[in-house]
Parts: structure tokens; sequence; C-alpha cells
């Protein structure tokens, strides 16, 4: 619902006023005004600090390492940095990947979850700066636990993502081709 | 079989054909266990290696800023003052050395299900990346180019940790800006490389369901309802 919402408002956008559609290059064989897809590589800097926070934060307590901790709440920081970047552009990329049949569903569940992350990555950053000014050295349990959920969102996320482009092969050639076509 | 009987085999040299006939006799070892894959051509649904490259790329890129901003830190403490962000060099390099040792060490992997994903692959025919090459040449510079960032990796690690607990242990700045420099330098190395990975799906359509399906000209719309 989320995606078709912004989808909506970029084709009001592109269609009521055409300087909108002016600003954008024109669409190349993968229906992107760039080369290749943007948002799976700014997705890089979430999966993987976000994963790596949770291990670090992990091995920190096995082998009581502390100054493992602010490895992983720097991590955390650059996530959430990363994942609104990774917002705009899979925004923009999900508005021209004309989903199709089940693909539509799929990309649905992948906008609403990726703005939830946003959220949630913001506000477990937040509390661990703010239990960090108390003390670096400590990790409470309570946060171990929110590591354990945070890893399962961003799994859930990629698995999500990856159905978009490795099974409905959303912005491959072929697939676009089709759609223009009018295959799918 | 009895393909290959003295006479026929004379035949087909003077029809020149025996390229074509070498073509069907000799299939690909992929088609033995074809039956076992799915219609992406793996076992399994989503493939690994595209993964994992997500750690690798994110890991090594985040180390080498993070080295780089412990580098610069003295032109940043006021403006981290400013933000009243209490973070120290020591942490930055920190950040730096774990961050490359992960990556170093999940890398393995990458390439593991790298090289079994290709061993997989069926690219499509006749299509040219952007640079103009062909899927075989994509994926054999794509494969020692992996193998080459591999060991550029190890090394990088190496060197970091020397530079570590031997080399600069006393030194507020752990790294060299030889190493910053070349870290940079690989940063631009893995960008091309992993360009090339991505047209391998992108126009390729290499374990992609979809551009398979749609190469083979199944009808998508029913398979996927």
């Amino acid at each position: 619902m989320v995606h078709s919402t912004f989808n909506f408002m970029a084709y009001i956008l592109i269609n009521t006023f055409s300087i909108f559609s002016s600003l954008l290059p024109p669409l190349n064989e993968k229906n992107l005004p760039w080369i290749d897809v943007i948002h799976p590589i700014v997705v890089h800097f979430v999966i993987a600090m976000a994963l790596g926070a949770v291990v670090f934060d992990l091995v920190g307590i096995i082998f009581k390492k502390p100054n493992l901790f602010e490895v992983s709440f720097l991590n955390l920081t650059v996530a959430t940095i990363a994942i609104f970047v990774a917002i705009v552009f899979g925004q923009i990329e999900a508005g021209l990947s004309n989903p199709y049949g089940v693909s539509r569903d799929i990309l649905n569940y992948h906008s609403t979850l990726g703005w939830s992350l946003a959220g949630v990555l913001s506000v477990i950053t937040g509390w661990r700066y703010v239990s960090r000014q108390k003390n670096p050295q400590v990790l409470s349990k309570g946060f171990v636990f929110v590591d354990f959920i945070l890893a399962a969102i961003v799994c859930t996320q990629v698995y999500l993502g990856d159905m978009l482009v490795w099974i409905y092969g959303l912005h491959t050639v072929p697939v676009v081709q089709a759609v223009r076509d009018g295959l799918l | 079989m009895t393909i290959f009987d003295h006479y026929y085999s004379f035949q087909i040299v003077g029809l020149k054909s025996i390229n074509n006939l070498f073509c069907l006799l000799i299939k690909s070892p992929i088609s033995e266990i074809s039956d076992k894959l799915g219609p992406n051509d793996l076992p399994y649904k989503i493939p690994l290696h595209p993964n994992l490259v997500h750690l690798t790329i994110g890991l090594f890129a985040i180390g080498i800023f993070f080295d780089i901003a412990g580098a610069f830190y003295p032109f940043e403490k006021r403006i981290l003052r400013f933000l009243a962000f209490p973070v120290t060099r020591v942490g930055f390099h920190d950040v730096g050395w774990y961050n490359i040792l992960a990556a170093s060490f999940i890398t393995f992997f990458t390439v593991a299900t790298g090289f079994f994903e290709m061993l997989l692959a069926v690219p499509i025919p006749e299509v040219k990346s952007i640079l103009g090459q062909s899927a075989i040449s994509t994926m054999l510079w794509h494969a020692i180019g992996g193998v080459a960032i591999l060991f550029v990796m190890i090394s990088m690690t190496i060197w970091r940790g020397y530079q570590r607990f031997v080399f600069r242990k006393d030194f507020g700045r752990q790294v060299s800006w030889s190493y910053i420099f070349f870290g940079s330098l690989i940063l631009i190395m893995m960008g091309l490389h992993g360009s090339l990975g991505a047209w391998l799906a992108s126009d390729f359509g290499v374990h992609i369901t979809a551009d398979q399906l749609l190469v083979r000209g199944e009808d998508i719309n029913q398979i996927f309802q």
C-alpha cells in the first residue's frame, strides 16, 4: 500500500508537471535513469553494518572485549545513516520497477518493512548512544535481545529484496523488455 | 552408441560440420543434474553469493572509511565536539581493524559460493554488456578478479594487523598514508568488479528465475500465480 501510494504520487508528478520528468535522464533498457540499480549498492552498508554490529556485540560479550561495543555502536550509526539513503533510491527505483503479479505484494512488504526498519534502526542507535554515554564498557542484556530482533528483521528484509531481484527479475533487461512488449 | 562408425566420421569431416556435431555430442555437465535444479539453475531459490557480497563490500569499505576518519581525526575533532558526538581516535581505528578482519573472514565464503554458482550459471546467449563483453568473458573476469581481490584483502588485513600491533603501536594514527591510498584504490577496483557481477544478473540473467523462464519462452504469469 505504501508503495502504491508513492507510485501514485510519482505518477501524478510525472504526468501533471512535465518539468519533473524532464529532470531525469531518459530511461534505459533496465527502465532506469542511471546505468545500474543504486538501491542494492547502498543497501550493502545497511546489511553489513547492522549484521556486523550484532556479531561484534556477541563476540565482545563472549571474549570480554568491551572495545568491540564501540565498533558495534559506530557500525550501527553508519547503518542508520545509510538506510535513509537506501530508502530514497529504493523508492525511486521501486516506482520505476513495473512490478507484476505476486511481485507487487512482495514489493509492498519490502517497502513497508524498509520504512519500519529505518525507524527501528534509529531508535536502537539512539538507545545505544544513551547507554554508551552512561558506561561504554557494559552492554545490557536487553540490548542483546534487541540485537537478535534487529538481525531477524534485516534478514527478512534482505530475503524480500532478494525475491524481487532473483525470482521476479525487476529491473533486469528481459523482464523490462517483456513488460514493454505487454507480455507481463 | 554407434554414431561414430568409420564411414560416418569420414563423411562429416568432409562436410566440415564436426564442430556442430561436437556441440551435440559433448553436452554441458550441468545437463546431467538439470532435473535436480530449479528454473534458476540452482538447487535453491535465492543465490547465496550476492548476499555474502553485501558483507564483503560493506565491511571492507566502511573499514577503510573509518581508518580515513581516524587518520584525519585532528581536523574532525572540532566538528565532532560541535556536534557533541563523543568519539575517540582509537574507536575509529578499532572499527577500521575489526571491520577489515571480518570482511576478510567472510570473503572466503563469498568466493567459494561465487565459484559454485558460476559453475551452474546459464547466461542468456548473444547478449553484450555495457563494456561490449560477452557473458563468458564477464564471468571469467569476475572470477579471476574475485580471487585477486580476496588475495589483496588478506594482504591488506595482515598489513593492517602489523600496523596496529607492531609498526605503529605507539602512534595516534594507526595507519600509514600508503595504506589509505591502497585501500581507496581497492575500493575503486571493487566498484568495477562489482559492476561486472551486477551485469551478470541484470543483463545476462544468470540465476534469475523470471529471466530464465522468459528466455525459454514460458508464460511467467501462469507460473507465478
